[in-house]
């Protein structure tokens, strides 16, 4: 299969078994993508795919095939994070951190398509990733001040 | 300065370069760019998969385990049952009653009975399914109070009765007599599951001289050490136990699961000289680890027409499951706070931790108090409502305030901010005007407001040792690492730490860094839990500071040539009080200091004065420090579907001193919205002792579309324990949103649910039977 993750090309020989999720971690040791669950409730292994959040435990890796993948590892570095995760560190809203890569994929992926969110978008658009430390609410502020960060930047 | 002194200061505004203010936590920048190396990120490759053959069925005698098909799956490796065990079989937290792997007997599902290891995770799970158990059945029981009579089936053979303890003060009876109204009610509580959401994991691989090291998520790598050493049958000083970065704890990675993970491992790896990793599915994690302890609750109350409270009768009955685990020491904490946060002058409870042929209870956040703390609020409300008063009125004609007394007869000191919080909270909730406003509401949708109250006894108390070593280095370059085996799994109270040791040092917490927590390294520091990071951890990562700080003062001293006490330590630089000319920078002092090998390495310890209270009655001093809080919630109720809406929750908390209010809150919400899902949705169903929903698409836990608006107030009455005054916060706040969750669904229907989760059947059927 050929695909392209976090820029960069990708071919690679798979089983038509192996889920998206051990690809990423296993074979291009993406370990930023977690399993929670494996049965797409918990929503830590999310990836964007073309534009779309899916979560890479219910995807077979073939499905990728000829796609655009983004993990948290495609998303900001030590010197420039992006800045929905300049906005969790000021909110201290990653705690454990485990859903947090999901968290910024899914808050990243909603103001690509929608820069100035509304509160209720912002909780529609991280509703498919579970977390169990925050209570969600840092998050969402964190996201809430990313968007107009960025939006303002752009006006 | 004695406690006393620093209150004082505290009160008088003394103000503080970094306490209390709203600081990042050091490990921020990495969990955002999603750097963390959890367990499974670091299995070397190579690693062999461990999978864990399980009873399927509650109770029965084990006549036959065959595990020869399963060793002829190619790719495994190995084939463990409890006979492959060189240690000692066992695996319990407290009480000797959990073996590794099942010999003769299973009294629950999901008890471990062979160890399948394998090249893949497919080989491993075709393995497991090869492995046949021959059982002979026995009676099951289920339910904690059944577990009590006389002729009820035994789970163990010294009886059902994990631990017995009981609370006498004054004569019930006499109080009974004064009392001018008395209700009794029964309240019963659920299975919750913990849901960190990285599921238990652990790895281990032997070391060239033949000691094993073991990395995995856990709370306390000390109890992994013993654990695991014990199973291999070596010495703990072989086995080496380091703390992974951990998704998420809440309790049960301080028990047994932590254990079994490393250990299993750690067999595997003893007997095929290979590294061995065991991640649990989310299916198997929520049958085999422990969970919040279901409980029933017998609670009568005496008032006066006047609403003061007479007499409390309670029997606390907590359902532990097959093992012990932590549940003796829940039952503590649960019967110690029965009566919740009142002035009582007859009090009577009896507490008793069952076991049952169900799944294993343990810790979990809070430990036995948001059981009693939803009966004794929700049976406040039955009261108000018996006597014609409102809630809140009854509440503060009682509540615990400086000089009164506790069920156990302590003596409330000045550090108690109980009144203020439930003032706070209801001012901000705006609860008279919302109580009419809210009454008149007619039609499908009735919107209604409760409040509830609380008392948490900080750290231990009565449930152990309470101490903490804490290690701080300042390296060569002036970075300042903090190391201790008490561990990070989410709370942000080692970045506290780190913190209260800035503060303590006069440094900038830029220059800090933490270390991973390694019996290698880090002192044995007694459990990650009862909140005690920073009230008793605090207190040994100033004294170590301390320590280092009058190093640093004593050379500082001779390189600026006057006295050490005429010395201070300032955002880095190190000066005289006096004459501003004189200052040089700590980074030339700690220079200096190694020029003249004085060690800059520190260890401070610290242990709490221990509790005395008398074993028969339980009365005395139970705890040192307590926490308060109110929380006021908000509902509206579909009363033809029962469906249940929070609106808004307004919680008020006297946490001591905040020292980062930024994590604080981060606490508060998230323990809030697991109490939320406590209330209003989250139950582990357990059929005939078999979990009817164990994944998260039938078990659910509260998504971002489930929260409610929700004010957080911070009240500061400093505590005699903690550091600066601060009190545990990591527990408390999930006390009580499940119980003010229930009164404001009764005071909007008008009918009460006695059970939890509030699911709308129970809503509704109480509506029904109301009517």
């Amino acid at each position: 299969m050929r695909f392209n993750v976090n820029g960069k090309d990708h071919a690679l020989v798979v089983e038509s078994t192996d889920r998206l999720l051990d690809v990423l971690r296993d074979r291009l040791n993406l370990k930023g993508v977690k399993e929670g669950c494996g049965t797409g409730d918990c929503g830590t292994c999310t990836v964007i795919m073309d534009g779309g959040l899916v979560n890479s435990c219910l995807m077979l890796a073939v499905q990728a095939g000829g796609r655009k993948i983004i993990t948290i590892e495609g998303i900001g570095t030590r010197e420039r994070p992006h800045p929905i995760q300049k906005t969790i560190m000021k909110y201290n809203a990653a705690q454990c951190g485990f859903c947090i890569p999901a968290m910024v994929l899914a808050g990243k992926n909603l103001l690509d398509h929608n820069p100035t969110p509304s509160e209720n978008e912002i909780k529609q658009a991280i509703s498919g990733v579970l977390c169990r430390c925050t209570g969600y609410y840092k998050l969402i502020e964190a996201i809430d001040e990313a968007a107009k960060e960025l939006s303002g930047a752009k006006a | 300065m004695t406690e006393v002194a620093l209150v004082q200061k505290l009160r008088e505004g003394e103000s503080f370069a970094l306490i209390g203010k709203r600081l990042e936590r050091l490990d921020a920048l990495g969990k955002v760019l999603g750097l963390p190396l959890y367990t499974s990120d670091i299995a070397p490759r190579g690693a062999l998969k461990v999978k864990v053959v399980r009873s399927t069925i509650p109770h029965a005698l084990i006549k036959r385990i065959d595990i020869e098909p399963a060793k002829k799956v190619p790719g495994v490796l190995a084939v463990l049952t409890a006979s492959d065990i060189p240690g000692i079989n066992e695996a319990y937290a407290l009480l000797p009653d959990r073996p590794l792997l099942a010999t003769t007997k299973v009294r629950c599902q999901g008890e471990a009975l062979a160890i399948i290891a394998a090249q893949d995770s497919e080989a491993a799970e075709e393995a497991a399914d090869k492995v046949s158990v021959e059982y002979d059945r026995l009676p099951a029981v289920t339910s904690p109070v059944e577990a009590m009579k006389p002729d009820a089936v035994r789970v163990h053979e010294s009886g059902n009765v994990a631990r017995y303890l009981r609370v006498r003060k004054g004569d019930v009876n006499e109080g009974f007599r004064q009392a001018d109204v008395i209700i009794e009610n029964t309240y019963e509580t659920q299975f919750q599951d913990p849901t960190a959401l990285e599921p238990e994991v652990g790895m281990a691989w032997i070391e060239k001289d033949g000691s094993v090291t073991c990395v995995g998520s856990m709370q306390t790598p000390y109890y992994v050490q013993t654990g695991v050493a014990k199973v291999l049958g070596v010495s703990p000083d072989k086995v080496r136990v380091i703390q992974a970065t951990t998704g998420g704890a809440f309790g049960p990675k301080s028990d047994e699961m932590p254990v079994d993970t490393c250990a299993m491992s750690a067999l595997v790896a003893q007997k095929t000289g290979r590294p061995a990793i065991l991640a649990y599915s989310r299916h198997e994690s929520m049958i085999a680890h422990t969970k919040r302890h279901p409980f029933v609750i017998t609670l009568k109350t005496g008032a006066k027409n006047d609403g003061r409270l007479t007499a409390s009768e309670a029997l606390v009955v907590s359902d532990t499951g097959a093992y012990a685990s932590l549940g003796p020491l829940v039952i503590i904490r649960a019967c110690f706070h029965a009566t919740g946060p009142y002035v009582i002058p007859h009090v009577k409870t009896d507490a008793y931790c069952m076991y049952t042929n169900n799944t294993m209870a343990g810790s979990f956040r809070g430990f036995g108090s948001p059981q009693v703390h939803f009966a004794a609020e929700c049976q406040m409300d039955e009261l108000a409502k018996k006597l014609d008063m409102d809630p809140l009125d009854l509440r503060m004609k009682n509540i615990l305030r400086p000089g009164t007394l506790t069920a156990t007869s302590q003596l409330v000191d000045e550090a108690c901010g109980l009144e203020e919080c439930a003032r706070r909270a209801t001012e901000a909730a705006n609860w008279h005007t919302k109580r009419r406003e809210f009454a008149r509401d007619r039609g499908t949708f009735r919107r209604g407001i409760g409040i509830a109250l609380m008392y948490h006894g900080n750290s231990l108390g009565p449930e152990g040792n309470d101490y903490a070593y804490v290690h701080v280095v300042i390296k060569p370059d002036a970075r300042v690492v903090v190391r201790t085996a008490l561990t990070e799994y989410g709370t942000g109270a080692i970045s506290g730490l780190a913190q209260i040791t800035a503060e303590t040092l006069g440094l900038p917490i830029d220059l800090f860094e933490l270390d991973r927590p390694d019996t290698a390294s880090c002192q044995e520091s007694g459990p990650t839990v009862a909140s005690r990071v920073i009230v008793i951890g605090g207190r040994a990562a100033q004294i170590a500071a301390q320590k280092l700080r009058d190093k640093i003062l004593s050379v500082g001293a001779d390189l600026l040539h006057c006295e050490a006490s005429s010395l201070t330590i300032k955002t880095g630089l190190v000066g005289h009080l006096q004459d501003a000319r004189r200052t040089i920078t700590f980074q030339k002092v700690v220079e200096e200091c190694y020029k003249r090998h004085v060690s800059l390495t520190e260890t401070g310890y610290y242990i709490a004065p221990k509790c005395d209270f008398e074993p028969e009655t339980s009365q005395g001093t139970t705890y040192h420090q307590y926490t308060y809080g109110a929380v006021v919630a908000e509902v509206q109720v579909d009363t033809e579907l029962g469906i249940v809406k929070p609106l808004k929750i307004t919680v008020a908390y006297d946490v001591g001193r905040a020292i980062n209010p930024l994590s604080l809150e981060g606490q508060i919400e998230g323990a809030t919205i697991q109490a939320l899902g406590y209330g209003l949705m989250e139950q582990l169903i357990h059929v005939d002792g078999i979990v009817a929903n164990p994944t998260l698409g039938d078990y659910y836990i509260p998504t971002s579309l489930d929260i409610p608006d929700m004010q957080t107030i911070i009240v500061e009455y400093p505590g005699a324990v903690g550091p600066f005054g601060a009190k545990a916060m990591g527990e408390p706040p999930v006390d009580l949103p499940a119980a003010a969750l229930a009164n404001a669904v009764a005071n909007a229907t008008g009918s009460r649910v006695f059970e939890l989760p509030l699911t709308a059947e129970r809503v509704l059927f109480a509506i029904r039977k109301h009517q």
